[in-house]
């Protein structure tokens, strides 16, 4: 028994995805259909904004942050991409990259506030998130379908047999597979697991902070992109949605809030986990309002047994 | 003289708040009629009274992310249990104070025997009181909200908004738990540090229950006033009061790392964010103009109170 907590204890994706695996099965003995490629293909899809934007909230948790600004994120991206009429191939990919770039650049702007002059990052984001929510509502006052008819087609695109989700779910792998062994990403998670002891030995705490909100800012706005592209519309307030999501779907992967701990095996898991509640409810014919009840119940759960375990090998001494 | 009151932050934010509605009033000399000023009293009590358990919870510490629902289920409560009839308020309205009080003892459980972080538990509470609140009203709308009740909301003595007296004898209430009680000062002390807290002997778990119940109870009773003055419950009515009861309370002066902060403060702030949506029809601001001045103004607000200018303050100080 020791030695399974303990294993849970080091190796933190191995519960959400234990959970994610129990999930996918019931539903396919609910509905073999699951199974296909076709459904896999689907199920990603539907998960991959919430991925995105929760691989961000993420890095910004492993600092020992909060970043609440990344919903506004989200739907800023959106409002510009549901307002650029229908630009050109290289146009395109030029707006797209200006976007990213525009999410990365107020990640860059939330770190330096909260490093530079020391603030909270929960009230700091809770402002930007103001400010960003603000500006997002007067490009695009009210939701619109004025996505580029190319990006739809993009998203909804095969690319050597697999679909543009599974191949960003892949690409997403990767660039962790070789993030998480720089020396950018230790420095950042030893900031967040002790910002004391990180800076005692040369870690700079402003520059893993401008570094994780940066990165952060990033992936909201892939998300938003990705939203963008495959609903073919933008909403200024949509990302409101998405905060707290974000940040379950972090906890619920093994991200720890006090900072140092975190997997992106773990996230995608939490992310999958959230966004297939909705096909248990619906296939134990349960009314739509019971998803957020399930939602919140098993990150209350998640959450509870993991602290359970941290206080059982406490006291075991072991750990 | 003048330096050492703005020095205070509770000071500075009443600052804020008259500096605000004086140059508004100069602008635009309707704002500071009797009655757009019992408006934005009254505006501003709704977003004070569901702050007082948020200024509390955060003083402690903590945070409170479940008031959005609470307040809407109190508000739905309120209206389906009372029938549109002003009798059963009697029993109805003390009952609905008594669930807020459970469901934020719930929170605070959570919080302080299981170890869950504040920003989890109470967000996966709120989802869980929407999704059991849509469960059980099936999206149903109620049926609107007794007379006495919006005479308590949106009525006046004369000039007066009841709202104004009511507020002001919760304020003093609050101000006196926080500084006579030993349960204010257990949560100064707990906010500021749990473990020397709780070596010190103070009941630090029973004094989180109290605080998150306390938070759960002023949630329900700000969805009850609010659906008074709207005259209905809707669903979603909670939401703004999220972002506002906690940015009342930062721009209150209170940190939002606990152990500092004053309700007086979060009355201030409740008037500056109440002040700021008026200037919404005035200078025709359209939503998102008004979030960014929302988002600035708090920015500014912490910004003030940051560690590094309070240290450049005092160097250049007399």
């Amino acid at each position: 028994m020791n030695g399974v907590v303990s294993l849970l204890r080091r190796h933190v994706w191995i519960a959400p995805l234990a959970l994610f695996g129990v999930l996918f099965v019931v539903i396919g003995i609910l509905r073999p259909t699951t199974f296909a490629m076709g459904q896999i293909n689907i199920k990603v899809a539907a998960a991959m904004t919430l991925i995105l934007i929760a691989t961000g909230e993420t890095i910004v948790l492993m600092r020992g942050g909060i970043d609440l600004s990344v919903g506004a994120i989200l739907s800023i991206a959106t409002a510009i991409a549901a307002t650029r009429g229908d630009p050109g191939t290289v146009e395109s990919w030029l707006w797209i990259g200006a976007i990213l770039a525009i999410g990365a650049g107020i990640g860059v702007a939330n770190g330096l506030i909260i490093s530079v002059l020391q603030l909270q990052p929960f009230v700091v984001t809770l402002a930007t998130w103001a400010i960003i929510e603000g500006s997002a509502l007067i490009i695009l006052p009210s939701e619109s379908s004025g996505v580029p008819a190319s990006w739809v087609a993009a998203a909804y695109g095969k690319y050597l047999g697999v679909s543009m989700a599974v191949g960003l779910l892949v690409i997403l792998l990767l660039l962790w597979a070789w993030f998480s062994r720089t020396r950018a990403f230790a420095a950042i998670r030893a900031a967040g697991s002790s910002e004391r002891a990180a800076f005692l030995q040369g870690v700079s705490l402003t520059a893993t902070n401008t570094g994780a909100y940066a990165l952060s800012g990033f992936f909201a706005a892939a998300a938003g992109v990705y939203f963008a592209a495959q609903t073919g519309a933008g909403s200024p307030t949509l990302g409101a949605q998405y905060i707290l999501p974000a940040i379950a779907a972090a906890v619920i992967g093994g991200t720890s809030l006090a900072g140092g701990r975190a997997t992106i095996i773990g996230t995608i898991a939490g992310a999958l986990i959230l966004t297939m509640i909705g096909d248990v409810v619906f296939l134990l014919k349960l009314q739509s309002y019971w998803q957020p009840v399930m939602s919140g119940l098993i990150l209350m759960l998640v959450v509870v047994l993991t602290s359970l375990i941290e206080v059982r090998s406490r006291q075991g001494g072991g750990g | 003289m003048m330096r050492l009151h703005l020095s205070n932050p509770i000071a500075r934010s009443y600052a804020a708040a008259l500096l605000l509605f004086v140059l508004v009033s100069l602008y635009s000399p309707g704002f500071a009629s009797p009655s757009h000023v019992a408006t934005l009293i009254t505006l501003a009590s709704f977003i004070g009274i569901v702050a007082i358990g948020q200024t509390i919870v955060i003083i402690g510490g903590g945070i409170d992310l479940s008031v959005p629902w609470f307040m809407t289920t109190a508000a739905m409560l309120v209206t389906g249990l009372a029938h549109g009839q002003d009798l059963p308020l009697i029993w109805v309205v003390p009952l609905i104070l008594v669930a807020g009080l459970c469901a934020g003892a719930i929170n605070g459980t959570g919080i302080a025997f299981l170890r869950v972080p504040p920003i989890v538990m109470t967000m996966s509470v709120n989802v869980i009181t929407q999704g059991i609140l849509l469960v059980v009203t099936r999206g149903f709308p109620p049926p609107p909200a007794p007379g006495a009740l919006q005479f308590v909301a949106a009525g006046k003595f004369g000039p007066v908004p009841v709202m104004l007296l009511f507020w002001a004898l919760l304020t003093a209430i609050v101000v006196f738990v926080e500084r006579r009680t030993r349960f204010g000062r257990s949560v100064y002390a707990i906010g500021s540090n749990r473990t020397v807290a709780t070596l010190s002997g103070i009941p630090v778990a029973r004094t989180i229950v109290i605080a998150y119940a306390v938070s759960g109870m002023t949630a329900a009773l700000g969805g009850i006033l609010v659906t008074g003055y709207s005259r209905q419950a809707y669903l979603g009515m909670g939401d703004p009061y999220l972002f506002t009861s906690i940015a009342a309370v930062a721009i209150g002066g209170a940190s939002i790392l606990g152990g500092t902060g004053s309700y007086l403060g979060t009355v201030a702030g409740a008037l500056v964010l109440t002040i700021l949506t008026g200037l919404l029809p005035i200078f025709r601001l359209d939503a998102g103009a008004l979030r960014i001045i929302y988002g600035a103004v708090i920015l500014v607000t912490v910004a003030i109170a940051a560690p590094w200018l309070r240290g450049l303050l005092r160097r250049q100080g007399p």
